[in-house]
């Protein structure tokens, strides 16, 4: 029974430093500009819209995350096996992975804004100065959380995998979890903030993202400040969730039936978020639109 | 260019030469570690480890990816890469499944199946959650008429100059049987590699079994990672892109995708033994 308390325990917290994981990846993320949205930030230029967004996507959320998440954990369990305190051992590792972090986030900026110089996109050195260092605070946020759940799920419930594995595959989760959530919030609510809110940006103004501010132009802090009201909780829910009901099912009702106690649960969750989506989705259909007549048979 | 410009170019037809050349490349390989290893558990592993990499390449097939024109609600399906996706769910899939290892095969590749269908249904939840409740905007195909599962209608919910948005039913369902198939697949590899480093490894360390667990373990999970991302990735160049689910035109091309990825796993299967057995 204490067995159960304790593993209860450790998978609320873990759930819950998820979900402070996936809110500070996302919001990264955007201020970065990592996820695909980007898209529309490397586009602008070329159709004439000069901006001073950071751009750091050369890579895609989750690989990244597995690196970096990865080079944490790994750097962490050499400090433990150095007999170094589990806490202090996680924070290193993390505070170093963030450098690693920081100069692909210096050099992916340098080199994706250089390859606009021919169609007038300057770099901006104090764009480079003050963004850098809020994407590796909220780096650093993520990465610790998310290398903390795999000591807690390597060390406290038992899992097989090591250290630097674990950091790699909930790395790479991570990463999947908040760039599916949180990009269409950035990319839509936020870049085409001029375009009709409920409907889906026309394809012919693609590259016409929002560059000005209350006051001056708009940049990637900004857009950080935005997404954290939304996108950013929401991806923290998400892989919060993730986190939590795997960790949960597996930890309580595994030794029911050999193991098929957990199954059945998992077919039980999924079976109830299938019916809380169709839900959205008939709400959405009743309260939204329709905005044209339904096509024809066969057309 | 950017991914909208990006229109499917070829259709569902197989390249019979490539399809002949790649059979016999398959038949080769396993031919070659029959020969170098026998009729063993070895051989049976690298087996398992091609089934493994056929099921996560199909699954891949059924996830519904949008990429940046869905950031935007440009075009159905999720926000993010083809192989990133497949590579969350199926790894968390396998999270669990190597958690159940000790349970059995049968018992540890459902659980691991069932781990990326979770993950798969939160995450398409939450997209759902986003766009209709951030952003306001009702799910709608671009590829089909009516949802082949509810029957609802889609083109009246289309917004002007998009080619619909957010994830329709079946692309839901999809997602989630894509988190499965991954999932099982991904676990299905790491099992049968990991049976392969137990037996083998003792002998050639000159150690004990439980001394050798922590290397076998890690060996077989990094292998089943790698062979993961060669099938999400593989597969990904075959779908090109974007695909809203296993109602989308593109899902037929998922022949030409098993062929390559058995002959990929097959060869990266017998890697992965060859390095205990010779």
């Amino acid at each position: 029974m204490e067995s159960i308390v304790f593993g209860i325990g450790i998978t609320a917290l873990a759930g819950a430093l998820a979900t402070v994981a996936g809110a500070a990846e996302n919001t990264e993320s955007d201020i970065g500009s990592q996820g695909d949205p980007n898209s529309q930030v490397q586009l602008a230029p070329q159709m004439g819209y000069i901006h001073r967004i950071f751009n750091k996507a050369i890579a895609g959320e989750p690989p990244a995350y597995g690196l970096w998440v990865a080079l944490g954990a790994g750097l962490a369990w050499a400090f433990m096996a150095m007999q170094i305190n589990p806490i202090l051992a996680i924070v290193l590792g993390s505070a170093l992975a963030v450098f690693v972090q920081g100069v692909y986030a210096t050099t992916a900026y340098l080199g994706r804004i250089a390859s606009l110089s021919k169609f007038g996109q300057p770099v901006f050195i104090d764009v480079l100065k003050s963004m850098t260092t809020v994407t590796m605070a909220h780096a650093f946020v993520a990465i610790f959380t998310t290398v903390t759940i795999c000591h807690l799920i390597n060390a406290a419930l038992g899992h097989p995998f090591p250290l630097p594995l674990l950091g790699l595959v909930w790395g790479i989760a991570l990463g999947a979890a908040g760039s599916a959530t949180g990009n269409p919030f950035y990319g839509k609510e936020r870049q085409y903030q001029t375009q009709k809110f409920g409907a889906g940006v026309p394809i012919a103004a693609s590259g016409n993202i929002v560059r000005y501010a209350e006051a001056g132009e708009r940049n990637s802090l900004d857009n950080g400040w935005f997404s954290a009201k939304l996108g950013g909780p929401a991806s923290g829910l998400c892989f919060g969730l993730i986190v939590f009901l795997e960790l949960w099912r597996t930890v309580i009702f595994e030794k029911i039936g050999a193991g098929w106690g957990a199954i059945v649960v998992g077919i039980i969750i999924i079976l109830v978020f299938t019916v809380i989506d169709r839900y959205i989705e008939v709400w959405a259909r009743k309260n939204y639109g329709p905005y044209g007549e339904p096509a024809k048979e066969g057309s | 260019m950017t991914a909208i410009g990006a229109k499917p170019a070829a259709g569902a037809a197989m390249d019979i030469p490539s399809t002949i050349a790649g059979i016999i490349l398959l038949l080769v390989i396993v031919g070659a570690t029959y020969f170098l290893v026998g009729a063993g558990m070895m051989f049976y592993a690298l087996i398992g480890v091609i089934v493994g990499g056929l099921l996560i390449a199909f699954g891949v097939h059924f996830v519904p990816v949008g990429g940046a024109p869905a950031a935007m609600g440009q075009a159905p399906g999720i926000a993010t890469g083809v192989a990133m996706l497949a590579a969350g769910a199926g790894l968390a899939g396998l999270f669990g499944g190597a958690w159940a290892a000790e349970q059995g095969l049968v018992v540890a590749v459902i659980t691991g199946a069932v781990g990326g269908g979770l993950m798969m249904a939160i995450t398409c939840m939450f997209v759902t959650f986003i766009y209709v409740f951030g952003m306001g905007i009702p799910c709608a195909s671009g590829k089909v008429a009516k949802d082949p599962i509810t029957g609802d209608t889609q083109t009246e919910y289309k917004s002007q100059g998009t080619e619909g948005h957010g994830l329709p039913f079946v692309s839901y369902v999809g997602g989630v049987i894509g988190g499965l198939l991954g999932g099982g697949g991904g676990t299905l590899i790491y099992i049968m590699l990991l049976d392969v480093y137990k037996e083998a490894l003792p002998g050639m360390m000159k150690a004990l079994p439980a001394q050798v667990l922590p290397i076998a373990v890690s060996l077989a999970g990094i292998f089943a990672v790698g062979m993961f991302l060669v099938n999400a990735v593989l597969t990904a160049y075959n779908i090109t892109g974007t695909i809203e689910g296993p109602h989308d035109p593109k899902f037929k091309r998922f022949p030409r995708a098993l062929v390559a990825s058995a002959v990929a796993s097959a060869l990266c299967g017998m890697v992965a033994i060859l390095i205990v057995a010779m």
